[in-house]
């Protein structure tokens, strides 16, 4: 911010000058006109940022605008003191020139000052992030409770975190329970809920309960750390349609020596030596290599800020080239279109026990097993606030169930029902049940059959609008899984998707990503981990849920730092826009470019006027891919409805 | 608290031919260097990319800096450390 307040100040401080020239030279004051020469003189060295930036580029060996307008200033100073016209009609024309010199110099440095803050602010997104770092941390020392700098903070200490405070590390919740905003870090505005044995990362914002963590990553290690180092890395990166731009930018300096030459020669022999030195300032004037090498940069930069701050890390210029030709996206199944977690979908009594007695006997006899489908049941159960008792004599009968005692009941789970007698019923709907993919387990009380749990991963809540937001944008969807052909059906039936192949191990994975890859760009989304060999075979790799995930963030194209799928539409279409920015910016420059030299050339403008349209050219360039950074998601609106159940399992 | 000081030159293949690269490269980098716990000045200039900066050598190690900058794509070479003023 300083460094703004000195350009203003020195933008304004030669302006008054320039001004002061002007005004002195035309009163009817002794040395009149050797005061306001002395003033403009003044206005005009206060543009020396532009001269040194000209004259030192030069000796490291670039050709920039900045030398260009030194040159012309150079000349028109030079002119005012020497040219015969000046001498010879009095100070009056010395002033004219100079005066020239100074409102170009004005305009200049206006320009080179406006466009540092515009790509200052650019930077904005990064700017947020790192002021999310949090600075001091609650501990316990030496049994008091302190607030201490975040660098003195210990790796396995334990902190304490209030309602309303920023948590300062990354690390694993030990008591107490609240609802943590991660927006910072995933870009989900819903808040998650926190307690015993949850992960919790820096930077983001505990709500309405206390937290003691655990610390387990401080300072440039935390999860936020890391996503401002792979943004300002990703920013560096340079796209490939920057080399277009670079390309323009090394024949620049031949054709403008060239064309500023030829203008000259040809002036000079029609209209004389002072025409043709005010046309060959111009021409040096107006020329704007600058809109063609900032319009990529700045725009990469946009874009890069605007997805950190929708939890979307895209690491580097080449990936935005790609995403914005993606034809089809590949998912996995499980963990990325799915919860990845069993959940009991369907519970069907038979005889005249109620669903709730089901579910309440099947936690009871489950309670103490550590299976996967157990826990969805007692998880079911916990739902409607039924208090699980414990069971007796509660034994594991491998490959087929569990079986236990409460009170005088004996209670039978599982597949096999041994010698309880299954209704023709009962075992209709199990068969209907399994060939949709999912699990049917049956519960028995004292040898009765009382009834069917269905057990199924379930589909994620964004899965079907993210799908159907890419098929809106034209891109195509498919589901790669290792999991059975009936299950990989059902849940892309549910989903929506294009194509779906099943039952691949994961070369398969690889190999059927492969053949996609025949006729389309191709994105695979993942979680970054079990998917990373699929990931790194398509033309871009999303990893989603990465927040934590340091394998998943490094394997990745695109890291998807919450586990909204519908970002993945998100970052197409954003790229898709900033892409389109970048080739119009660089069209638009070059085009400005070729205009504006045309009409300096055949002596259409005058000095001012010309550096007037540079400026205007490189600041339109400038500021419409600076705005990429205002664009925003389409929010995914959280449907209190989970998975809709189909009418006839009910 | 030991603070040195370090001049070192990053160099990199690309544009800067006009000050807006060249600015916004050299305040990407400023901006880099100077987020990292420890340092306590730093200054990059525009045009040769010659990074003054003044850290505390108990909080990071010149390696750890470096490290970073080269990280950003630059190639780093020291030019002058100068022993604990």
């Amino acid at each position: 911010m300083r460094e703004h307040v000195k350009g203003v100040i020195l933008i304004v401080s030669l302006g008054i000058f320039a001004l002061l020239g002007v005004l002195v030279s035309g009163a009817h004051v002794a040395y009149a006109h050797e005061t306001s020469i002395v003033l403009t003189l003044i206005a005009v060295a206060l543009g020396y940022r532009i001269y040194l930036h000209g004259i030192r580029s030069l000796r490291h060996g670039d050709v920039t605008a900045q030398l260009f307008a030194t040159i012309a200033i150079f000349i028109s100073v030079i002119a005012g003191f020497a040219l015969p016209s000046a001498s010879a009609t009095g100070t009056a024309e010395a002033v004219g020139y100079l005066t020239a010199s100074a409102i170009v110099a004005f305009i200049i440095l206006a320009g080179m000052t406006l466009e540092d803050y515009i790509i200052h602010r650019t930077r904005g997104a990064l700017e947020t992030l790192i002021k999310m770092s949090p600075t001091t941390a609650r501990a316990r020392r030496d049994g008091m409770e302190v607030e201490i700098p975040i660098d003195k903070v210990k790796l396995s200490e334990i902190v304490l975190v209030k309602p309303g405070d920023k948590i300062p590390v990354d690390g694993t919740v030990i008591s107490g329970h609240s609802t943590v905003n991660q927006a910072t870090i995933t870009g989900e505005s819903i808040s998650a809920e926190k307690t015993v044995g949850d992960r919790t990362f820096a930077g983001t914002m505990n709500e309405n309960g206390a937290l003691e963590i655990k610390v387990e990553k401080i300072a440039e290690e935390t999860t936020l750390a890391h996503i401002i180092q792979l943004v300002e890395e990703a920013q560096e990166k340079k796209a490939p349609i920057q080399n277009v731009a670079d390309r323009f930018t090394t024949y620049f300096l031949p054709i403008m020596a060239i064309l500023a030459s030829s203008v000259f020669a040809a002036t000079y022999f029609l209209f004389g030596f002072e025409v043709a030195l005010a046309r060959t300032v111009t021409v040096l004037l107006v020329a704007c290599p600058c809109a063609l090498a900032i319009a990529v940069p700045v725009a990469v930069a946009g874009t890069i800020g605007n997805a950190s701050m929708n939890g979307i890390i895209i690491k580097g210029g080449t990936h935005i080239e790609k995403l914005k030709d993606v034809k089809l996206v590949a998912f996995d199944k499980t963990g990325t279109l799915t919860v990845g977690v069993p959940k009991v979908v369907n519970v069907k009594s038979f005889g005249n026990h109620s669903e709730e007695d089901v579910i309440k006997y099947a936690a009871i006899a489950e309670k103490f097993s550590e299976h996967p489908l157990s826990k969805a049941v007692i998880a079911r159960a916990t739902e409607t606030n039924v208090k699980i008792p414990d069971p007796r004599d509660f034994k594991t009968i491998p490959g087929q169930g569990v079986e236990a005692h409460y009170g005088n009941k004996h209670i039978l789970l599982g597949r096999k029902m041994m010698e309880t007698r299954i209704p023709e019923e009962a075992n209709q709907f199990m068969k209907r049940i399994e060939s949709e993919g999912k699990t049917a387990v049956s519960v028995a009380l004292d040898k009765d059959f009382i009834g069917v749990i269905v057990v199924a991963d379930t589909v994620r809540e964004n899965s079907v609008e993210a799908v159907q937001r890419l098929r809106r944008i034209g891109v195509k969807t498919a589901m790669v899984t290792g999991d059975n052909m009936l299950t990989a059906k059902a849940i892309a039936e549910q989903v929506g998707v294009d194509e779906y192949r099943a039952e691949l191990l994961p070369e398969q994975k690889v190999a059927a990503i492969g053949e996609l890859r025949k006729g389309h760009v191709v994105a695979m989304v993942g979680d970054g981990v079990n998917d990373a060999p699929a990931l790194a075979s398509s033309d871009v790799g999303f990893a989603m849920g990465a927040a934590g995930s340091d394998i998943a963030v490094e394997t990745a194209d695109v890291a998807l730092l919450g586990d909204d799928l519908t970002k993945v539409e998100y970052a197409i279409s954003l790229s898709r826009k900033a892409f389109s920015r970048m080739k119009g910016n660089i069209a638009y420059a070059f085009v400005w470019n070729v205009v504006a030299l045309s009409l300096a050339g055949f002596g259409v403008l005058n000095p001012v006027l010309a550096v007037v349209l540079a400026e205007a050219g490189c600041l339109s360039v400038v500021i419409n891919s600076a705005l990429l950074l205002l664009n925003k998601p389409q929010a995914f609106v959280k449907t209190s409805r989970e998975v809709p159940l189909r009418d006839d399992l009910r | 608290m030991t603070i040195e000081k370090v001049i070192l030159n990053a160099s990199k293949e690309d544009c800067t031919g006009c000050s807006t690269c060249a600015i916004f490269k050299a305040d990407n980098l400023r901006h880099a260097i100077a987020r990292l716990d420890g340092i306590s000045k730093v200054k990059v200039d525009e045009i040769t990319r010659k990074v003054t900066m003044e850290y505390d050598t108990e909080k990071i190690s010149l390696s750890k800096i470096t490290e970073r900058i080269e990280k950003l794509g630059y190639q780093v070479k020291i030019l002058s450390p100068e022993e604990n003023r």
